[in-house]
């Protein structure tokens, strides 16, 4: 993908600016399909990196996220700050910073310029949208403002590509001109407190503090900074900044709100005379939009059938291309009987790596299709509004109403929905949301409570007959799940994630057509991270799930189970033998049928030696290990076994099942002889049954809680940069699955 | 023209399509910081859109929806009033 270029002479572009300035599309521009996604380390924010070149001089673009300000107060939001100062270790300092702004909302925006113009790199700012600002009937003296800013001002529409050519020659003169320390819109007073601190902290840092973290030291009176490891930061220097903003407090400037006065006074300097508002703006479109969108009834009624289709896409819609890449996998595993021969390698290949590309593989329709709608939903402005009508429901859980689309997606599958997450800013608030993302029912669950039910739990009519038992403990699945999401919401921002609220404050942005261009690329880059971060992870589970399964195989299993179908073999060969000997005249009826038994007997064999072969692999035994540990749940250390041999995918412990009650491979949850195995499945030595109505609640409950899925774990690890909350989510749900089931089973048993 | 503390209301008292003047953000200042870098500060001119919590408020040619959390009041001054 990259081109060939001398890495020495590529010029590094940072791209900045308020959400919803249309930097996205901008950046889309700019570097057309020449893009690449990383992580930066440490941090939840992704890097996103375009190249471009202007006459054969090749240009790096870095794609910052869009933020309102550059105070930082979590690691996200200093990774932006350190890579537009050049911090990041292998990260180049900028050479040209881009700073886009909002035309139709130009001096709220000019807040996050002036903190851009601080930093002191060669600057462009783009003022975007001039189409609206002028429909709002606001006009602006572009070249008046480029000289009063003394930084060059390129008026643009990104979203129809005008103004592009010239961005692309202010860049590469802006390369040019000499970095100047922009001038601080602060009063003196704090200028020269900052002065002093940078003199004090001097000697004792080996790296001096640019001039601009020295203020934000000074007004992160939140604290965070002064814990961020910055050099030289350490109790005596931050005995002087408190000292510093005693005496800024005492002169009239408290931090952090001397911030918010300075900025926004030298914004309004900046204008003054330069920007033309017409007296009435006129009620536009949108708001007439938004009169039906945000209506209390008829806004959530629409919500609710949009988010109806969304489903239905993700579950139904996902379905048929889902198991095409089933049955594209199977077709291919059956190739492999005729290629290779029996044994460690056509498993390896069948069972471990075409199941294993087959689990990764199974996730994209979903994640695709539910990305095609976020896209397009967020691309056109309505997100903002759907956040703001669920804002209700999600504040009483103290999530917001970002956290509900991540959810509800979570219902088909809790991959897409934890990747969904990123919409939300607050980082405690995303937090949460992942880990309780796994605890909706999604659809991975399905088979196996649809097998139990099935088999145990009798299809009597309840409530005078309006509703099936069945499902109603199906239903009940999806409620307990629900109702443990909340709890576990409640106990976290309580705990692991306290902190104070920041005040709920979002921007509603003006609807516009979304761009197919932008839509597409949100897609294909949401398949490729999931493909990276998580595809790898999942592959190596299911090879390591098939190993344990498949070893030791000690040729002496499948000999003794063998010799114990001697007698029958031997009686039909006698059979054989005797129509034989019955001449050519033999009764062919005969014949066919004996050729039947003797098929049958066969099949028989194969299951039961893959059935021995399972009970004597390192699975079983890990089954067997963990027997007194399942035990109070009411589980055989088979049922054990097949929950540790689903953790790659919850729905496996349909088909292990299958193969440890000597069944054969391909048992699926329609399979009436599944059922009927389970139903008469024995402990060991004994007449007595395994599986009751109560075994079959306390497996259910298990499955509804737990974190059986190394796919959602992956992700975990991959959207927060760390093994931290993937562990955490393991642990907490298994706690609660085995205390669920725990509680099920022992309740159950006193009916 | 007296302006006192007298004039100022709970911003959610203001009825939609009511003009306003932020008067005062009464409560944690980093959380009141935080307000202000998106604009909502005090001497800013608001338009109360849609009332209730969340509340949707127009202010220079952009909307934002506020919720109004605990610890934190925004006091305005009713452009009837000034």
């Amino acid at each position: 993908m990259h081109a060939t270029k001398d890495p020495a002479k590529s010029i590094t572009v940072a791209l900045i600016g308020n959400p919803n300035t249309g930097k996205s599309t901008l950046f889309n521009s700019l570097a057309g399909v020449r893009q690449h996604v990383g992580n930066y380390p440490g941090a939840t924010v992704e890097k996103k990196i375009g190249q471009f070149t202007i006459a054969g001089q090749p240009f790096d673009l870095v794609d910052l996220p869009g933020t309102y300000s550059l105070a930082p107060r979590s690691p996200d939001e200093m990774v932006t700050v350190d890579a537009l100062l050049g911090r990041l270790a292998e990260e180049p300092a900028p050479d040209v910073v881009v700073c886009v702004l909002d035309a139709s909302r130009l001096q709220q925006n000019l807040y996050l310029f002036s903190q851009v113009l601080e930093l002191g790199r060669p600057t462009v700012l783009v003022l975007n949208k001039m189409d609206l600002a002028e429909a709002q009937g606001t006009s602006v003296d572009v070249a008046g403002l480029s000289s009063r800013l003394g930084v060059p001002v390129v008026a643009m529409q990104a979203h129809r590509k005008l103004g592009l050519e010239t961005l692309r020659q202010t860049i590469q003169q802006a390369v040019e001109q000499p970095a100047r320390a922009g001038e601080s819109p602060f009063p003196e007073v704090f200028r020269r407190e900052v002065a002093d601190l940078q003199a004090a902290l001097k000697p004792a840092a080996a790296e001096s503090l640019p001039r601009y973290l020295i203020e934000r030291l000074l007004l992160d009176s939140g604290g965070w900074l002064e814990q961020a490891g910055l050099p030289g930061v350490d109790n005596g220097a931050m005995q002087q900044v408190r000292q510093a903003r005693a005496r800024l407090a005492e002169a009239g400037y408290p931090v952090p709100a001397v911030e918010a006065m300075a900025r926004y006074d030298w914004a309004a300097r900046t204008l003054d005379g330069l920007v033309k508002t017409s007296e009435t703006p006129s009620r536009s479109g949108s708001d007439r939009l938004d009169g039906i969108l945000m209506h209390r009834f008829w806004g959530s009624l629409i919500f609710a059938l949009l988010m109806t289709l969304v489903f239905q896409a993700i579950f139904i819609g996902a379905e048929p291309l889902m198991e095409g890449i089933e049955d594209g996998i199977g077709w291919l595993g059956q190739r492999l009987d005729y290629v290779l021969p029996e044994g460690v390698l056509r498993s390896l290949l069948q069972d471990g790596v075409l199941a294993g590309v087959g689990a990764v593989l199974v996730f994209l329709p979903q994640i695709l299709i539910l990305f095609v709608f976020i896209a397009v939903l967020e691309d056109c402005g309505y997100m903002a509004r759907a956040a703001y009508l669920m804002d209700r429901l999600m504040s009483r859980i103290g999530l917001s109403g970002k956290s509900f689309i991540p959810l509800l997606s979570s219902f088909a599958c809790a991959i897409p929905g934890i990747m969904a997450a990123r919409v939300i800013e607050d980082r405690r608030d995303r937090l949460t949301t992942m880990l309780i993302a796994p605890l909706m029912t999604c659809g991975a669950r399905l088979p196996v409570y649809t097998l139990l039910i099935a088999a145990f739990i009798p299809a009597h009519r309840v409530l005078g007959g309006w509703i099936g038992l069945q499902g109603l403990t199906l239903l009940a699945m999806y409620v307990l799940g629900l109702l443990v999401a909340v709890l576990a919401a409640f106990v976290l921002k309580r705990t692991l994630l306290r902190g104070e609220t920041p005040p709920f404050l979002m921007e509603l942005p003006s609807y516009q057509w979304p761009s197919p261009a932008t839509v597409v690329r949100r897609v294909s880059e949401n398949g490729w991270s999931f493909l990276r971060g998580a595809g790898t992870l999942i592959f190596t589970v299911s090879v390591l799930v098939w190993a344990a399964a498949y070893f030791p195989r000690d040729p002496a299993v499948e000999a003794e189970v063998r010799s114990g179908y001697a007698p029958q073999i031997e009686a039909l060969q006698q059979r054989a033998v005797e129509l034989a000997e019955g001449g050519e005249d033999g009764d062919s009826a005969a014949r066919v049928e004996l050729e039947q038994e003797r098929a049958e007997l066969k099949a028989t064999i194969s299951r039961h030696v893959a059935g021995a072969y399972m009970e004597h692999s390192y699975l079983a035994r890990a089954g067997r290990v963990i027997e007194p540990a399942v035990e109070p749940l009411g589980w055989d250390w088979r049922i054990g076994c097949a929950v540790i041999a689903s953790f790659p995918a919850r729905e496996v412990v349909v088909s292990t099942l299958g193969v440890i009650y000597h069944l054969g491979e391909g048992q699926d949850e329609r399979s009436e002889s599944l059922r009927d195995t389970l139903r008469g499945a024995t402990w060991p030595g004994t007449d007595r049954r395994v599986f009751n109505i109560p075994v079959a609640l306390s497996l259910m409950v298990f499955y509804a809680l737990c974190a059986q899925c190394a796919a959602t774990l992956a992700i975990m690890r991959h959207e927060t940069g760390t093994w931290r909350w993937p562990l955490l989510t393991f642990t907490y749900m298994t706690v609660l699955a085995y205390a669920g089931a725990w509680l099920t089973y022992h309740i159950g048993m006193q009916f | 023209m007296k302006k006192t503390v007298h004039d100022l209301i709970p911003l959610r008292c203001l009825t939609p399509g009511q003009m306003a003047q932020i008067g005062a953000i009464v409560g944690d200042p980093n959380q009141a910081h935080r307000l202000a870098e998106l604009g909502l500060r005090h001497g800013a001119e608001i338009e109360m859109v849609r009332g209730g919590s969340p509340c949707v408020l127009r202010m220079g040619g952009q909307q934002l929806c506020f919720r109004h959390t605990a610890g934190l009041d925004v006091l305005v001054r009713p452009a009837g009033a000034l």
